[in-house]
């Protein structure tokens, strides 16, 4: 117990391009609501929509 | 008496039954313990329950403390605000006397929709500018401190009955209990954060399958915080239903369906919700299943049961399996990544169990905290 890692939920946005269907991974932001459109995708034209909003344990 | 003689040998020999120093040493703990276990056995069970309750009472501080700075630095709010958190932190629900069961449900279901319009009243008191969804946040927020604070009450009240009576029977139940009290404080402490920021949680699965249905759809409100949307699937009408987001509500699943059921002849319901995970179960698996999947304290269950028994409608249910924390915490990825399978089988399932010119209400059950339509 005293050497075990502190486990930390850190949360990632997962964008989507509904115009080339690439998908991107980043950290979530304060304003990041799920089904909105986010950035400008980097592969085309599109402008991505929030996927999906989910965390991950990490060990600290 | 000469002490330098002394045959240590013969005075600890353990072959002979008539040793009395050995007699001693064996008589004693016995004696010890037939009058005095019940006592030793509180002692260590005692430890054990008072570094729980001091956790208890860390997580319920830190739940206030965590609600206070959040309307300190996010709304516009009165100078005393904090003592009327506090007051509303011990509030207390009497449910209905249960004696006489005839009608029980719509006395449930009063007293808890007096309550939940009550602290919303009175949040708008503390900031009167408040919007919707920043009041959905504060209201769940108070509810998660409220609950964290009655958790520490009465797990102290038993503890402390338990060692005024010195009475070990007495702390035995809650010993048992304990772990899983312990279990859904720490899953509600760690649901603060998600709240806060608006993230979905686990329960959200339901609202995410359904409000990504609704994308694109006319969307009008129902019955209160409850959005509809009618859409069409295969030659069917589909009545998609969920709790209207991104704020943290439930809303009242089942007085929008009983008013869809008044307006139009439904063939089919369908509830997408979270369930509970049996211990050894595959977390974030799918599962199928008949009869209403809704979870709370029974009332929207039983509205919905008797709106489909009057109907003669079937109910269908599709369930993601998580435990108690997944369910109230940051959506795991697991969960998320179940979203378009589980809209897939709702999708199979509506094409399985009915025919072409059927209607259908498609309901996606639980908190819709993050989760827009």
């Amino acid at each position: 117990m005293i050497f075990s890692k502190k486990k930390i939920t850190i949360a990632y946005t997962v964008e989507k391009c509904p115009k080339c269907e690439m998908l991107r991974k980043r950290k979530f932001l304060q304003d990041d609501v799920l089904f909105s459109n986010s950035t400008k995708c980097s592969s085309c034209d599109g402008i991505t929509v929030i996927e999906k909003i989910f965390g991950e344990l990490m060990e600290q | 008496m000469n002490f330098t003689n002394i045959d240590f040998d013969q005075l600890f020999a353990m072959n002979d039954d008539s040793n009395p120093l050995m007699m001693i040493v064996w008589i004693l703990p016995i004696i010890l313990f037939v009058f005095y276990g019940q006592q030793i056995q509180l002692f260590v069970t005692s430890r054990e329950i008072k570094k729980a309750i001091k956790k208890l009472d860390s997580f319920r501080d830190e739940s206030r403390k965590e609600l206070v700075i959040y309307i300190e630095q996010n709304l516009k709010h009165e100078n005393n605000f904090t003592k009327k958190i506090d007051r509303f932190l011990d509030y207390f629900t009497i449910m209905p006397v249960d004696m006489d069961p005839n009608g029980i449900v719509d006395k449930v279901q009063h007293t808890v929709r007096a309550r939940e319009d009550y602290t919303r009243e009175h949040i708008k008191t503390l900031s009167p500018q408040i919007n919707d969804i920043e009041l959905a946040k504060v209201q769940t927020l108070l509810e998660i401190a409220s609950s964290l604070q009655m958790i520490y009450k009465i797990v102290n009240h038993m503890f402390l009955t338990a060692k005024k009576q010195n009475n070990y029977p007495l702390i035995l139940p809650l010993q048992m209990i304990l772990p899983f009290i312990m279990e859904q404080a720490d899953a509600m402490r760690e649901a603060i954060p998600a709240f806060k920021n608006n993230q979905p949680v686990g329960d959200g699965i339901g609202p995410m399958v359904v409000g990504k249905m609704m994308l694109d759809h006319k969307k009008e409100i129902i019955s209160f915080q409850t959005a509809l949307a009618k859409t069409d699937f295969e030659g069917r009408i589909l009545y998609l239903l969920k709790a209207e987001g991104p704020g943290s509500t439930v809303g009242r699943p089942a007085d929008a369906l009983g008013k869809i059921t008044s307006e139009n002849k439904i063939d089919a319901i369908i509830m997408i919700d979270a369930a509970l995970k049996m211990e050894g179960e595959d977390s974030a698996s799918i599962a199928q299943g008949f009869g209403a999947a809704i979870g709370g304290i029974g009332t929207e269950r039983f509205q919905i049961e008797d709106v489909a028994t009057k109907n003669k409608i079937p109910i269908f249910s599709i369930v993601v399996k998580q435990s108690v924390k997944e369910a109230i915490t940051l959506m795991t990825k697991e969960i998320a990544d179940k979203a378009d399978e589980t809209r897939l089988q709702v999708y199979e399932m509506i094409k399985e169990n009915t025919a072409q010119g059927q209607s259908i209400v498609v309901i996606g059950v639980g908190n819709t905290v993050g989760v827009p339509q």
